[in-house]
């Protein structure tokens, strides 16, 4: 079956500094697909390439047969299709959580605000947060935020989820509840792209692991191949030291 | 010292007139500024340095100038040039408009640049047009952060008026000199002026802190 996502040749550079060298990725459809590797080394980049927050120099990323380096695409077709959460949340301070999540479907999938609202309502209830619709993010707890974060993308309905390090800026007894609606996500079959320290889940859930480092990609396997036995001394390496 | 309260109360009414214009005069040029200088900061925003380069020299031109020579330039200069003839009231408010444009363009670039960056890549990757992120998401919350800078910019552009004096506007300063002309005093028409501008200012930064709780 045609891959989802099809990266190639991907080059991505900061300045004079080269952070992304010839990746090529393929991502099929209902998949989970874990980008590990340490801190700099590109996969944080890698991820915000597949929507387009970082433009890459060169190479190609075709998502759905629609080439995103060609100039006739619409990006922001494209990003309704595929939603992102990231390390800090980013939710609307000066909205309410329900507003938080009915703005886009409203305003760019131009629903009817009922629709929008039942939608948001559901969502709610799916990441256990339905008592918080009418509360304002600032009074929410991170692992709130990054649920109700999740919850926002969902309401679009994309076919892809970006997650970039979900857990990363949470106090460690939070991490659970985000990693529990991350499972549950992955377990109705939604494409997913998660780039995280979290080698609990990457095992778990990941149906495949990339490991990065220094902006290519030097291994990727299945989970229990990449973790059990690494083919490459530095999978090895980083392994060791974060397992 | 003697101090002559009837020459005073004679000039009252004259005052008042000279209070309404400068009140006038001053609420006219912050939203004509406002309107020009959200342009001009989106402007000095552009991605590339060419497209930059004339909002960046407005800004410095306006911001590196006295509004005296502004006003002689606009009054002497730019309303002849498009008129024929100069023109009190269009002085006034061409010159205080494009002057309080210059400081607003950087409160408002300066107000939309403090918003995080994640909060237009969250808009974006939800599939908003960077209109959509810039109206629904980062003006609201920059609009809030620009309040203070922009009730500082009213209370200085309402001072700066006086100085349309200088080429005969009805204004609050004017009507102080023609007073001191007719009776020849000091105290009493400066006094006088620095009182009203005092009560304007000291009103409107009471009015203001009261707008920057509400928001």
């Amino acid at each position: 079956m045609e891959p989802i996502i099809k990266v190639r040749h991907l080059d991505k550079f900061f300045g004079a500094h080269q952070v992304l060298t010839d990746i090529n990725a393929d991502i099929h459809s209902r998949e989970v697909v874990v980008v590990i590797g340490p801190s700099g080394s590109g996969k944080s980049t890698f991820l915000r390439c597949l929507n387009l927050l970082e433009q890459p120099q060169g190479g190609d990323i075709i998502i759905e047969g629609t080439s995103l380096m060609d100039k006739n695409t619409r990006i922001n077709d494209i990003r309704t299709e595929v939603g992102m959460v990231f390390q800090q949340f980013n939710l609307f301070p000066h909205k309410k959580v329900i507003e938080n999540i009915m703005l886009a479907p409203v305003k760019v999938r131009k629903w009817s605000e009922d629709k929008a609202r039942q939608k948001a309502l559901e969502l709610l209830q799916k990441v256990g947060l339905s008592d918080k619709a009418e509360v304002y993010p600032a009074s929410l707890s991170g692992g709130q935020s990054q649920r109700v974060a999740i919850a926002r993308a969902l309401a679009m309905e994309p076919k892809i989820m970006l997650f970039d390090e979900p857990t990363s800026a949470l106090d460690p007894e939070m991490v659970g509840e985000v990693l529990a609606v991350m499972k549950d996500l992955a377990r109705e079959g939604m494409t997913m792209v998660v780039v995280t320290h979290e080698m609990g889940f990457a095992r778990e859930v990941g149906d495949r692991v990339l490991f990065m480092e220094q902006g290519v990609i030097v291994e990727e396997g299945a989970p229990e191949q990449l973790f059990g036995s690494p083919s490459h001394e530095r999978t090895r390496e980083f392994l060791s030291k974060v397992l | 010292m003697d101090f002559r309260f009837d020459i005073i109360v004679h000039y009252l009414p004259v005052f008042l007139r000279g209070t309404l214009f400068t009140i006038g005069v001053s609420i006219v040029s912050i939203l004509i500024g406002s309107i020009l200088g959200l342009g001009i900061g989106f402007g000095k925003m552009a991605p590339k340095a060419i497209y930059r380069w004339p909002f960046h020299s407005y800004i410095n031109f306006f911001r590196g100038t006295p509004l005296y020579v502004q006003i002689l330039i606009v009054h002497f200069g730019l309303i002849p040039a498009f008129y024929g003839t100069t023109n009190v009231l269009m002085t006034s408010f061409v010159a205080l408009s494009l002057n309080s444009a210059a400081y607003s363009a950087e409160i408002f670039r300066a107000g939309i640049q403090s918003i995080d960056p994640g909060q237009r890549e969250a808009a974006l990757s939800l599939g908003m047009t960077k209109w959509q992120a810039m109206r629904f998401i980062i003006l609201p919350q920059a609009i809030k952060r620009m309040v203070p800078a922009f009730g500082n910019e009213f209370i200085v552009l309402v001072k700066d008026s006086s100085l349309l004096a200088l080429v005969a506007a009805p204004e609050i300063m004017f009507w102080s000199n023609t007073m001191k002309g007719q009776y020849l005093r000091i105290w009493e028409p400066y006094l006088t002026a620095a009182l009203i501008y005092f009560i304007l200012t000291y009103s409107l930064s009471k009015l203001l802190n009261y707008i920057e709780r509400k928001v």
